[in-house]
């Protein structure tokens, strides 16, 4: 069976640029900056949850944009459903859908619909499709009332709901959220995260993709998760198996002893 | 592009043009101002005019029975090479700034498909605004447009937005690949309007200068369509204009497009696609 993503040995490095002068020789870099990310390699099997946890600038995002085609690795491949994300990256772009970090990524002077309707289009949907779609999100999200509305109008919350329904428009066979719950309150986090194991893992069968700093939230709907540090993945398996291999009474616990800076990558946990 | 992509093209077109419309609907005042400044340039342009020729000073200016009618034509088609450099990374950078770029770019639509859409709404704009400027001048200042060959305008304005985007395209190559565009903008227009024939016909500038003319697709546009316009020139007369820009077009635009697609290639590997 065709893993849902696959990351075989991938590395990133951005390259070091100066100011002025310097930035004329940015097109032309090659990245001999601190590495994003690492060698790293790990699968994702269709329908799983699987989460990305780590320090600012540990690479989760980086990894994210690598495999939505936005970046690309140095060394080593990626794939989407089998699809190569640099060899192959139009079809890999249609299996997924990608729910950004930067909630205002919208057109703020278009209604909801307007929005998603244009995203849409660009995704392909026929009309009739579209239509649907759109109806059904709106009101899962509860943005039904407000989709007349201008974006601008919209709460931090109503706008990183409106990425959610946007990422899911065109039914992606893997979606790729970058904190997802960052801009919600608790009860919009905690429904969000229902909706995210419960709908489209459970239910719909989508295979999910999150970059979190919630540590909570990952073993509350995740089925695996990679610890990430520096670019490299400290551990990856389920959050208890990663607590037993780490000796901690929590995974807050295990997070901290993964991630604090004397720690050197393990291998992985069997699940 | 693969087959599917290809047949929502025309959909994607329309899906574009009614985003910007939308959004640009939503300055109402905006368009009115637009309005007031076209009937003001023209009026300037009128005026000038008229005091050139009271002094005896309007030169001799072609295919134009008098220097309103050059200066105007220039004004109202210029505007096309402002909006083709302007657009492009215009909307570029707006992209970058509100992070709806990299929403655009992990969806499957090609990336000629969202350069290219995301300009042809400043581009129909741009008609809109040209079509006042002549109904303004035809009206207002007594224009002569009765002989006017519509058909061989058409082909030259088209075959003219094609020849300026491959420019606008490359000022967009700038913005993703120096984070700054401006400079290219500035040379082009400036150097257009200088020698492009806008505010002076092109065989009163010296030597030097006319050979530059000649190197840029604006000296074709505007002579062709003066011609076109004033004269009634059809294309069988206007061959010279019509296969410069042509070459202009055939040439510039393949390659400002791999230019471009190289430049968002190099800016995922630099990890500066949305970085401005």
């Amino acid at each position: 069976m065709v893993e849902a993503i696959e990351v075989v040995n991938l590395s990133k490095q951005f390259p070091r640029v100066g100011a002025g002068w310097g930035a004329l020789r940015l097109p032309f870099a090659h990245g001999h900056g601190h590495h994003c990310l690492d060698r790293i390699s790990l699968t994702v099997k269709p329908g799983e949850v699987f989460s990305l946890v780590g320090p600012n600038g540990a690479g989760k995002t980086t990894l994210l944009k690598i495999l939505c085609t936005l970046l690309e690795p140095d060394q080593g491949r990626a794939t989407v459903m089998g699809y190569d994300v640099v060899q192959q990256a139009a079809a890999a772009r249609r299996q997924l859908g990608y729910c950004p970090g930067f909630e205002r990524s919208f057109y703020l002077r278009l209604s909801a619909r307007e929005n998603l309707r244009f995203y849409g289009i660009l995704n392909n949907l026929s009309p009739r499709l579209l239509a649907l779609r759109m109806s059904d999100l709106l009101a899962a999200l509860g943005l039904g009332t407000a989709a007349s509305q201008p974006v601008q109008t919209f709460s931090t919350g109503m706008l990183q709901r409106l990425a959610v329904a946007r990422a899911l428009l065109h039914e992606p066979r893997v979606a790729l959220f970058d904190e997802p719950t960052r801009s919600l309150d608790p009860a919009g986090a905690a429904w969000l995260r229902h909706y995210l194991r419960r709908e489209l893992a459970d239910r719909q069968t989508m295979t999910i993709l999150l970059a979190t700093h919630n540590l909570s939230e990952v073993e509350e709907i995740c089925d695996r998760v990679a610890v990430l540090n520096r670019g490299c993945i400290m551990a990856l398996g389920t959050p208890a198996a990663i607590c037993r291999q780490t000796g901690a009474a929590t995974f807050a616990d295990a997070y901290l002893r993964l991630t604090s800076p004397e720690v050197v990558p393990v291998e992985t946990v069997p699940r | 592009m693969s087959h599917r992509d290809n047949a929502f093209v025309g959909r994607k077109a329309v899906a574009f043009l009614r985003r910007d419309f939308l959004t640009m609907a939503s300055y109402r005042f905006t368009l009115l101002l637009q309005l007031v400044e076209i009937l003001l340039i023209a009026t300037i342009a009128f005026f000038l005019a008229r005091f050139l020729r009271q002094q005896g000073l309007e030169t001799v200016t072609p295919f134009a029975r008098d220097y309103f009618s050059f200066l105007i034509l220039g004004l109202a088609f210029f505007d096309y090479l402002g909006t083709a450099l302007g657009s492009f990374s215009h909307t570029l950078r707006e992209g970058q700034l509100t992070g709806t770029l990299e929403t655009l770019l992990v969806t499957p639509t090609s990336l000629e498909t969202v350069v290219l859409g995301s300009s042809l709404y400043a581009f129909l704009s741009t008609t809109a605004r040209v079509a006042v400027y002549l109904l303004a001048g035809v009206a207002l200042f007594g224009l002569p447009l009765s002989e006017a060959n519509w058909g061989a305008t058409l082909v030259l304005v088209l075959l003219s937005v094609a020849a300026f985007s491959s420019l606008g395209i490359l000022s967009a190559c700038c913005i993703l690949l120096f984070k700054k565009g401006n400079p290219f903008t500035w040379v082009l227009v400036s150097a257009s309007g200088l020698v492009g024939g806008v505010f002076f016909p092109v065989a009163s500038l010296p030597e030097w200068m006319q050979t530059l003319a000649h190197l840029l697709p604006i000296t074709y546009c505007l002579e062709g369509v003066r011609r076109a316009l004033l004269v009634g020139d059809g294309l069988a007369e206007l061959w010279p204009q019509t296969v410069a820009l042509l070459l202009f077009a055939g040439v510039g635009l393949p390659l400002a497009l791999a230019l471009f697609r190289w430049s968002v290639r190099r800016a995922k590997i630099t990890g500066t696609l949305a970085q401005y």
